[in-house]
């Protein structure tokens, strides 16, 4: 009882998904099992990935240490690090969620609003997707939707370091 | 499979990362395997309810049905409509088909590209994730600023195009 209730305080959100997919089951086993089909395939993609980030952040917290980090993406790097986060955001892959705990991570250890902002703002480019976004919505659309999510995602990291102090 | 490829490679990145420092500190190298573990747990119950929401929810929103949705707005309205972009599920490459079916169907080129930016740029679950690990702060200024310029992009977007 106290393990579940422990699991409880720590994964509130998770807990009702969970009640939610078991009451779900009941009323419509079908749908909800091509759900679990759906989240076992997604995970297990994604599993090299998530692997990664979790060790790379126990890596992270040992190895590097503040003053490397600042002096690389800290905030008073200005543009030359807010031009390394766009750079990472648009080569990365995969759903930009599974790295919020590293982003943390390196917060915590002196990396800036800025950069971290700029990175996420431009994850959404996808550039591995270009390839098939092209044939859907044209050559011209998708460059031009991509060229303003990079400006945006570059001013994006100016925006929240003005508002945001560390 | 990019996806798979490019985790292995990742993985792979990481794994050359331990073995160079292997030698210099056994103690710090076995507390960030222990954090590893401990993160990987933690990280995968999260990840995992997530995705389980996400696999029922694509159930119930077929494509047909956002995009007939979406074609009743137009103008600036249609800009605004496309903030549901925010609530799709599932990788932003599914969402190329609607906005091609929405092209197809006579929507603007603003609507449709407020419709994939919200998708990629405002994911309701990253969002929640943000503030989770970013703080309030943080989420709350980058998200105003993400619907601030979706607007703007999909205002450049309709007079260039």
């Amino acid at each position: 009882m106290k393990n579940i209730r422990s699991f409880f305080n720590e994964y509130p959100l998770e807990t009702i998904i969970i009640i939610v997919a078991i009451v779900l089951m009941i009323l419509n086993p079908n749908k909800t099992l091509f759900g679990l089909g759906y989240a076992l395939k997604t995970y297990l993609n994604l599993l090299p990935i998530i692997v990664s980030v979790a060790f790379l952040m126990g890596f992270i917290s040992e190895f590097l240490n503040k003053k490397t980090v600042s002096k690389l993406v800290g905030k008073e790097t200005g543009i030359k690090g807010v031009m390394i986060g766009a750079i990472f955001g648009t080569f990365m892959v995969g759903p930009s969620f599974l790295f919020y705990p590293l982003f943390k991570e390196l917060r915590e250890k002196g990396a800036g609003v800025n950069v971290i902002a700029t990175t996420i703002g431009a994850w959404s480019i996808k550039l591995q997707w270009l390839p098939f976004a092209i044939p859907f919505l044209g050559l011209k659309f998708t460059l031009l939707f991509d060229a303003l999510i990079l400006i945006f995602a570059i001013l994006s990291g100016f925006v929240v370091s003005w508002f945001v102090k560390r | 499979m990019s996806t798979l490829i490019f985790g292995i490679s990742f993985l792979a990145f990481v794994a050359f990362l331990y073995f160079i420092y292997l030698s210099r500190d056994k103690k710090k190298l076995k507390r960030s395997v222990n954090k590893g573990i401990k993160t990987l747990i933690k990280n995968s119950i999260r990840l995992f309810s997530i995705f389980l929401i996400i696999g029922i929810l694509k159930e119930f929103l077929s494509k047909e049905s956002v995009g007939n949705f979406l074609l009743n707005f137009q103008g600036f309205k249609g800009i605004l409509s496309g903030f549901v972009g925010a609530v799709m599920m599932g990788p932003p490459a599914s969402g190329y088909p609607i906005g091609k079916y929405l092209l197809e169907n006579g929507a603007s080129y603003s609507l449709v590209s407020s419709f994939l930016a919200s998708w990629v740029m405002l994911g309701i679950i990253a969002v929640s994730l943000e503030f989770k690990y970013l703080g309030i702060k943080f989420a709350v200024v980058r998200n105003i600023f993400t619907v601030l310029s979706i607007i703007v992009i999909s205002l450049v977007i309709g007079v260039i195009l």
